[in-house]
């Protein structure tokens, strides 16, 4: 079965900075996905990249087999790519609900329909009850849920998740997981770029890491935790055990 | 939770429904042709306040040169009468659909620009407009154009006898102005255009073509201000490049919603309402002597409005009813 | 049309340039400082104007001697302004630039109608300045006194201002509160008074401009508001929040004004500058050398 999202080669360049080099990773239907790295790794260039924002310089994306490499960001929505935004980036003026509705358009036809499908990502997403409350009134954790629901809203096949779990409590965190889990469950396939090492181990079926642009390591993420590269990435050479 | 959003929503016809209905009455009791005059104008300005909110009030896109659709439409209803003999009727249409051509031929390069960078694109565009018909012989370069009465009736739109006929054309047109935007804000162009507004980025991200609904929403704004313009140029039978597509008529379509409250349904007409008659009061009434008092108390209350109330004086009325919500 | 012809007009069109954009460099500082555009920018002009046909009028103090004068008066009146309303305007957390945008522009409406107030709406000018109506000639070509004075006014105002931004204290804590007005609190820079000072150093800059350019131009109520939008576009074809950007884009506008008032007719005049303005940003969207 061939990988729901796949990047060859992909290298992007900015003015003389290499963020991402030689990039080739893929990602399976059904599957959860971790994009971890150190800073500065390309982790957010590689998201924007495969969302559409900006094109590669070198490389190619394969999105349900189909070459999305010079599609604009708006189509690979509709061809289903969600996405949510590190810094979040709500519809301040517009209420929770309507936030949502925005999302849900790309897919049904008429109103009554998306408000119906916005209701239920709400329900989903434990947002029901603040509904009709202005977006710029949600408190943070609230605010990247909204961010999920939304870019759910649109029906995705795939969902990049960028940070969604970063800065939150324990118990905020520990929904986010629980979330996640229950996206998946629907049949949405995860790609999620997370710093929180313990908290995104557990939740993964597979971790990438990128380290300077590069793809360091890939596997499970028992395996990858261990491996002496990915501790130096992390920490340097004076952690590192073994070899 | 679906039924109480369509109770506002049937609210919001009625409402509108009624207060058409007691404007539409007013003329029975008002025969100062004064007075008429200030109504026939505030629900000219209501309408082109309201058309001038759909692109820049929803969809964010702040344009200070709409003046360009407003002469457009009525050198197109002007010229199209007096050298050819076309009715105002059909005129009007055709200003409209110009004007929404080009708003879309203008916004492909414009749209790309983002804040200051659009409002000044728009203020130079009608400029351009503005100078070229300055210097455009055949239509009446600096001296415009007169538009002589042929006959007083509703086919050639000229009434010279009333101006209750001008009246009620301007209220269906503030009607209609304001039906658009009630339409439309449930719809999917409405939430496409507060989501550009309010973050470009993220609509995208969720499948909105940022660029095709920003055109959707010059060319719809386009249109219905360049009817007006249309409206307006057989209502007073003269025009001239300044007084249609100058500068400050760009800025007195916006007031009203700015003051109203821009990218509200209510907001332009109640701009409107309070606006209109006070300016032409003070102008009458203290700008007179042409001392400039009636700048002095007109800037003013611009600047007293915009620094107490941003949201506009629509969200008096709002909070008011939240305090009496249980 | 002689070489001779282009060449003068092309020489004027670059003093009036430079002009321009000594105008519209106040502009550019307040908008790179704190992201406010100034509509009342026109009339802060017209003010200068008025006070410097006044010290004449009544003191017979020439242009040339008042402008300082003319200078330090428009530094108190923008931090004025300022404090008094723009500080107001930019708590406005919903629409905020349409509240700066109708703020000012309504501040410049009352002012407009404070001077036809005060003053009538008769148009003044200053007829034995110093270098009023005189010509030198270099090279060849015949310069006007003013403009050329102004010119220089110009790029000495330019150049001072370079070494204030980048070369005293305030400068740099003009710069960090333009960068994170938010941040500097906490290294003991008071946000409001660097933003007052930033209003009224835009204003005296346009203060100095509007002393020279009452050596030239009638002085009436409504004066500001054909250089207005002049200076936006200048600002803008240079770039937003770019001073250099404010000084080129003022040469570009003087040459272009020039040369298109060699080919079509006067009321044209301005066609040019607006063509102009458009071309660039389909291009570059951020003007010449714009950040922001």
């Amino acid at each position: 079965m061939t990988a729901l999202l796949e990047t060859r080669g992909v290298t992007q360049r900015f003015s003389g900075l290499v963020a991402n080099s030689d990039v080739s990773i893929s990602v399976g239907r059904g599957e959860i996905v971790g994009l971890i790295g150190p800073n500065g790794a390309g982790k957010s260039t590689m998201f924007n990249l495969i969302a559409g924002v900006m094109r590669p310089t070198e490389g190619s994306i394969w999105f349900d087999g189909e070459d999305v490499t010079r599609m604009p960001a708006a189509e690979r929505c509709q061809r289903g790519i969600g996405r949510t935004f590190q810094v979040v980036k709500s519809f301040e003026t517009m209420s929770v609900i309507d936030n949502v509705i925005v999302g849900a358009l790309v897919r049904t036809t008429t109103m009554r329909e998306a408000r119906r499908k916005a209701h239920e990502v709400l329900e989903f997403a434990g947002l029901a009850a603040r509904a009709d409350v202005l977006a710029s009134q949600l408190i943070p954790s609230e605010k990247r849920r909204l961010e999920v629901a939304r870019a759910l809203a649109t029906q995705p096949k795939l969902l990049l998740l960028d940070e969604v779990l970063t800065g939150l409590t324990p118990i905020e965190a520990q929904t986010g997981v629980d979330l996640v889990r229950r996206v998946r469950e629907t049949g949405v396939t995860v790609l999620m770029v997370e710093h929180v090492m313990e908290i995104v181990m557990p939740l993964v079926d597979r971790a990438i890491v990128l380290d300077l642009g590069k793809v360091l390591v890939e596997g499970s993420p028992k395996d990858v935790v261990r491996n002496p590269k990915v501790i130096t990435a992390y920490l340097g050479d004076r952690h590192a055990v073994g070899a | 939770m679906d039924k109480n959003f369509a109770a506002r929503r049937r609210r919001e016809l009625m409402i509108a429904g009624c207060l058409a209905a007691v404007a539409a009455l007013v003329p029975l009791f008002v025969k100062d042709v004064y007075v008429q005059n200030i109504m026939v104008l505030t629900l000219m300005y209501a309408a082109l306040s309201q058309s001038w909110n759909i692109l820049s009030g929803y969809c964010g896109q702040i344009s200070l040169g709409h003046a360009l659709y407003f002469g457009l439409g009525a050198y197109a209803t002007a010229l199209l009468f007096t050298k050819f003999g076309v009715l105002p009727w059909f005129g009007m249409l055709s200003g409209g659909l110009i004007s929404a051509l080009i708003a879309m031929a203008l916004g492909y390069p414009c749209f790309r620009l983002r804040g200051h960078y659009f409002v000044i694109a728009t203020i130079v565009i009608a400029e351009i407009a503005l100078l070229l018909f300055q210097n455009w012989n055949w239509a009446g370069a600096a001296l415009g154009i007169d538009i002589p009465v042929r006959r007083d009736s509703w086919l050639t739109f000229q009434f010279t006898r009333s101006k209750l006929p001008y009246f009620y054309f301007a209220l269906v047109l503030a009607a209609i102005a304001w039906f658009v935007t009630w339409w439309l804000e449930d719809s999917k162009w409405g939430y496409w255009w507060r989501a550009v507004k309010d973050n470009p980025d993220a609509a995208e991200s969720l499948g909105v073509v940022v660029f095709n609904s920003k055109m959707g929403a010059a060319a719809v704004s386009a249109f219905l201000t360049a009817v007006g313009g249309g409206f307006y140029a057989q209502f007073v039978s003269y025009i001239d490049p300044e007084s249609v597509m100058g500068f400050q008529f760009s800025l007195l379509m916006a007031l009203p919603a700015v003051l109203g409250g821009i990218g509200t349904l209510w907001g332009p007409m109640l701009g409107a309402v309070i606006l209109i008659p006070l300016t032409e009061l003070t102008r009458s009434f203290i700008g007179g002597s042409g001392r400039g008092v009636d700048l002095i108390v007109y800037g003013t209350l611009i600047v007293l409005i915009s620094l107490a109330q941003p949201q506009g004086l629509i969200e008096l009325f709002s909070r008011r009813r939240k305090a009496v919500a249980p | 049309m002689t070489a001779e012809t282009i060449i003068q007009s092309l020489a004027s069109g670059l003093l009036m340039g430079l002009l321009y954009g000594l105008i519209a460099v106040g502009l550019a500082l307040i908008f790179g400082l704190m992201d406010v555009v100034n509509f009342a920018h026109g009339e802060f002009l017209m003010i200068a104007m008025y006070v410097t046909f006044f010290l004449f009028a009544f003191f017979a103090v020439d242009p040339l001697l008042s402008a300082p004068l003319v200078a330090a008066a428009l530094f108190v009146f923008g931090a004025v302004v300022y404090l008094l309303i723009v500080r107001f305007a930019m708590r406005a957390k919903a629409n905020a630039g349409m509240v700066q945008i109708f703020s000012t522009f309504g501040l410049a409406i009352v002012m407009r109608g404070l001077a036809q107030f005060f003053f009538t709406p008769d148009y003044r000018s200053i007829t034995h300045s110093w270098l009023g109506g005189k010509t030198v000639s270099i090279g060849g070509i015949f310069l006007p006194e003013p403009q050329l004075m102004g010119a220089l006014v110009s790029i000495v105002a330019f150049a001072g201002l370079y070494f204030f931004i980048n070369r005293t204290d305030f400068g740099r804590a003009l710069e960090a509160t333009r960068e994170d007005n938010g941040a500097v609190a906490l290294v003991g820079i008071d946000k409001n008074r660097v933003f007052a000072l930033g209003w009224g150093l835009g204003a005296a800059l346009v203060g100095l401009a509007g002393a020279i350019m009452a050596m030239f131009f009638y002085v009436y109520p409504d004066v500001g508001a054909s250089f207005a939008l002049i200076a936006y576009v200048t600002v803008a074809l240079g770039g937003f929040g770019s001073v250099f950007g404010a000084f080129a884009g003022g040469i570009v506008v003087g040459l272009v004004e020039a040369t298109t008032a060699l080919v079509l007719p006067p009321s044209l005049k301005s066609v040019g500058i607006y063509a102009v303005y458009l071309l660039v940003v389909f291009v570059r969207p951020r003007g010449l050398f714009g950040s922001i």
